[in-house]
């Protein structure tokens, strides 16, 4: 007795991979247009035009901290407020010397700890990357750089 | 022999493709391509040649008003706004107070259509937000421009788009 019924009733079937490879490259082809190789994230800036409304908190930081980028990839830290300081970073080897800047932003963050914004204004013909440096470098001391001088 | 040799290395005519694997590497492409496949509300699709820089941020999804400046000009919303040489305004369209006119004039179109549209839908609240595509080589001078037109206009919330580094 033949328990599988003949050919007729045979579960044994051949998968079409051609039209599944048709379908496949049709699907690829689509995606590698629509597909965005490079990620695009976002930087957060605030203004620090006179005028612009403070943060959230209402009572006044203790010290204004203030940063200005030199053309000679100097940076200028400037605080005022309940002390006053103005320090110099010039560059090293060349470029912005971004550690010796995040030291002193931490040392004036362990200080004045409820500073949590700065300003960073530049000179005119510092490029914008240079500027998105610099907010890069800043945000892992303090959280908020609001763009300035105008 | 040497026959034999000569017609062994005959190659075949009758060649058989090996769909099997090959619809294995099909489908490998296809979870690679879906994985890297993004469906976020943020769409920036800078213009060609525009360089933005790179920075080492998380990722975040906004939708704001888009404003590229590039060597050559100005858009807002892919709309042509003020003309550029060598990223610098045409001194003629510069305010005494640092902004653009011409920026002035088109944020503030932008602005009242916002309003209009918060007026008639309650769900909809005028947005302090900007996103800025600018090339990496734009001077502040001119990003000082750009960004007192918008704070003029109200929008000081400013979203600087880069590209994620590693």
């Amino acid at each position: 007795m033949n328990i599988s019924g003949g050919a007729k009733d045979s579960q044994d079937f051949e998968l079409n991979l051609a039209s599944i490879i048709d379908c496949f490259t049709v699907l690829i082809a689509f995606m590698l247009a629509s597909t965005a190789f490079i990620s695009i994230g976002i930087l957060d800036a605030g203004v620090a035009a006179a005028g612009a409304t403070a943060a959230d908190n209402s009572a006044p930081p203790p010290i204004n901290i203030s940063l200005e980028l030199g053309k000679d990839k100097g940076i200028s830290l400037k605080v005022t407020g309940k002390t006053t300081s103005n320090q110099s970073i010039v560059a090293k080897d060349g470029a912005w010397n971004m550690t010796e800047m995040t030291d002193k932003l931490q040392a004036l963050h362990q200080q004045w700890p409820t500073v949590n914004a700065i300003t960073l204004t530049a000179d005119n013909s510092i490029e914008y990357k240079d500027v998105v440096l610099t907010m890069e470098n800043v945000r892992k001391t303090i959280p908020v750089v609001l763009l300035g001088g105008f | 022999m040497k026959k034999a040799l000569f017609k062994s290395k005959r190659p075949n005519e009758e060649m058989a493709l090996q769909i099997t694997s090959m619809a294995d590497i099909f489908t490998i492409l296809l979870v690679f391509l879906l994985k890297s496949y993004t469906t976020s509300a943020m769409t920036i699709n800078p213009s060609a040649g525009v360089q933005l820089p790179n920075a080492q941020i998380g990722e975040a999804n906004i939708d704001a008003l888009k404003i590229e400046v590039s060597d050559s000009g100005v858009q807002i919303e892919g709309k042509s706004i003020a003309t550029l040489t060598h990223f610098e305004f045409d001194k003629q369209d510069l305010q005494p107070n640092g902004s653009s006119l011409s920026l002035n004039g088109a944020l503030e179109k932008e602005r009242k259509r916002q309003v209009l549209i918060a007026q008639s839908n309650t769900d909809v609240k005028v947005d302090s937000k900007i996103i800025v595509v600018a090339d990496q080589h734009v001077p502040y001078q001119t990003l000082k421009t750009v960004l007192a037109s918008a704070a003029l206009q109200g929008y000081t919330d400013f979203k600087l788009a880069v590209v994620r580094g590693e």
